[in-house]
């Protein structure tokens, strides 16, 4: 296949999946909406809107943050989520919580909370896992061993804080905390978009290095790459990436696998202008179509993470059993 | 190139200890010694790949450390042992890489061209479409070079390039490595474990024992019985052929 052909093919798969988004969000806001019936529409209306705007964020954070994340590791089945970045997130926003109490200002005003959410993550999780990558030379069994720890021993600290914690203010905090599709986080949308736009603009020049990063430490530093500086800051941007999906639709574990692995599967390019795209999409027809069988085929009885984890987990198998070059 | 007094410590032991010494311009310069001489890491620290301990590295009259990378990069390539890509690269789009120096990705009329003279010094035009993970070791290690030359560079550093190639592909990469210096004009860094490839195709030969230098100089300086047996601890006889002395052991 030449390369004008893949460059076509891509460009065509893309328009496919966008057309499939397309028509996921419509099927999402029309099917039982009641139009001849207005006040009913539009209180339907106010509660699918915010989880549908929250779905896309979510999708679009997860797949550049998992690409950008897999390709500096240079590993394609480790995600953030697999090494802990969402315990560390939860551990965080709690400690935020334990630490001021829910009547503070900095609880009562969901933006200013989650802005505190969104430096501490950055400044924290951005130094444990740079370290993490500098102390093991960037071994991913190591990196995989230790993320894993991390992710237990946050978890743990954040569930000995919780057992301390005033029962009220746990009630509080379990609200904003555990996010999930149909109590989306819909006060920080506004906030999220600006924070997702500004980190992506500021780190646009690393993203462009991305592609040749994907080839290894020693390549990229040949091809002129300052490689430990971008490395810094692209870490950044996906722990921000991570603070946001999660503080919008709550930690969803495999989406991100499979999301950034059929991107590379589907595309089959190493662009990763294209890749990302890609795999934004996929995570929006995942969540969006999942809603949907969600709502209308089950009624509300299983969730959406439910039915991404039980795919993700298989989806994981067979890339462990049957992929082996993949990784 | 000019080296200065370079240390370099893992934990308590020095690999390389108090290296220094001159890259002669224009030439092909190969690091020869046993395993754990340090030659690799020299070559690591030269090529700004692995950080020194103390010394200095003096690349054009500017510390190596104040160069800006990008700057660098179009003067000076290295190409290291691993070469496992996980990515779907085509041939052609693995040599545009070496253009990402000067435009990034997005490539001018002038740097296809360059892309284009690449593939065809390395004879490589019927491979090019090809994905490189269908290619077999020689092409491979013969499209990395290809992405070398496209990216221009005054000096191109080979680490161990003769590694898991057979006979017939690792000849004709010494052929190429001399070849990028007669015909191109560029300074050729080796590292080599083949003690007659490194006779045969360099002019200078630097040997390495125990992190210190053992001797720098021309190949018939360095290939000669007592100081090959003095590097390798190993008896040597030396036999002439067309007029480049050719090494046995045994």
């Amino acid at each position: 296949m030449n390369k004008v052909n893949a460059h076509r093919r891509n460009a065509l798969v893309l328009a496919i999946l966008a057309a499939a988004v397309i028509l996921a969000v419509m099927l999402y806001l029309n099917i039982n909406s009641y139009p001849e019936k207005p006040q009913l529409h539009a209180y339907i209306m106010s509660l699918r809107m915010p989880t549908l705007v929250c779905m896309v964020i979510a999708s679009v954070a997860i797949g550049a943050a998992t690409l950008v994340f897999q390709s500096i590791v240079n590993n394609r089945i480790v995600t953030p989520a697999l090494l802990g970045m969402n315990s560390i997130y939860s551990f965080l926003h709690t400690a935020a919580v334990f630490v001021f109490g829910t009547g503070s200002a900095l609880y009562l005003n969901a933006n200013l909370a989650f802005g505190v959410d969104l430096v501490l993550m950055g400044v924290v999780a951005t130094f444990v896992y740079w370290h993490l990558f500098k102390k093991t030379g960037h071994n991913i069994l190591y990196i995989m061993l230790i993320g894993t720890v991390l992710s237990s021993l946050f978890g743990s600290i954040q569930s000995s804080m919780i057992r301390i914690m005033d029962p009220d203010e746990y009630d509080a905090l379990l609200n904003s905390l555990v996010a999930d599709f149909n109590n989306v986080n819909g006060e920080i949308i506004a906030f999220s978009i600006i924070a997702l736009i500004v980190i992506w603009a500021v780190l646009y020049r690393d993203l462009r290095q991305l592609d040749v990063i994907a080839m290894g430490r020693d390549r990229a530093i040949n091809l002129g790459v300052d490689y430990d500086n971008c490395i810094r800051r692209l870490l950044f941007g996906v722990v921000c990436c991570i603070a946001v999906a999660t503080a919008t639709i709550g930690p969803v574990s495999f989406l991100g696998l499979i999301v950034a692995n059929l991107s590379r599967q589907i595309l089959r390019t190493y662009k990763h202008s294209h890749l990302i795209v890609g795999a934004g999409l996929m995570g929006m027809i995942a969540l969006i179509g999942g809603q949907l069988v969600s709502q209308h085929i089950f009624h509300f009885t299983v969730p959406v993470s439910t039915f991404v984890t039980i795919a993700g987990g298989l989806y994981f198998l067979y890339l462990l059993l049957f992929k082996k070059g993949a990784y | 190139m000019n080296v200065k007094d370079l240390i370099k410590s893992y934990g308590r032991k020095k690999v390389v200890n108090e290296v220094s010494f001159e890259v002669p311009k224009g030439k092909v310069l190969s690091l020869i010694g046993p395993n754990g001489a340090g030659k690799s890491t020299v070559m690591g620290m030269i090529s700004r790949l692995i950080a020194k301990d103390s010394g200095a590295i003096h690349f054009e009259d500017k510390d190596l450390t104040k160069w800006k990378s990008r700057e660098l990069a179009k003067k000076l390539a290295i190409l290291t042992q691993h070469n496992n890509i996980q990515m779907k690269l085509m041939v052609r789009e693995l040599v545009a890489f070496g253009r990402f120096p000067y435009s990034g990705s997005r490539l001018t009329p002038e740097d296809n061209a360059m892309v284009d003279k690449a593939i065809e010094y390395m004879e490589l035009e019927e491979y090019q479409d090809r994905y490189i993970d269908e290619l077999s070791g020689g092409q491979r290690q013969r499209a990395y070079i290809a992405m070398v030359i496209a990216q221009d560079t005054e000096y191109v550093l080979l680490d161990e390039p003769t590694n898991n190639l057979d006979i017939y592909h690792a000849s004709n990469l010494m052929r190429i490595a001399r070849r990028l210096c007669d015909e191109l004009g560029k300074t050729v860094i080796l590292v080599l474990h083949e003690i007659n490839y490194a006779a045969f195709y360099s002019d200078y030969i630097c040997a390495f024992k125990d992190g210190y230098i053992a001797k720098f100089g021309k190949v018939d300086e360095v290939i000669n019985k007592d100081c090959l047996k003095d590097i390798y601890n190993v008896d040597f006889e030396i036999i002439r052929v067309k007029d480049k002395p050719l090494s046995v052991y045994y």
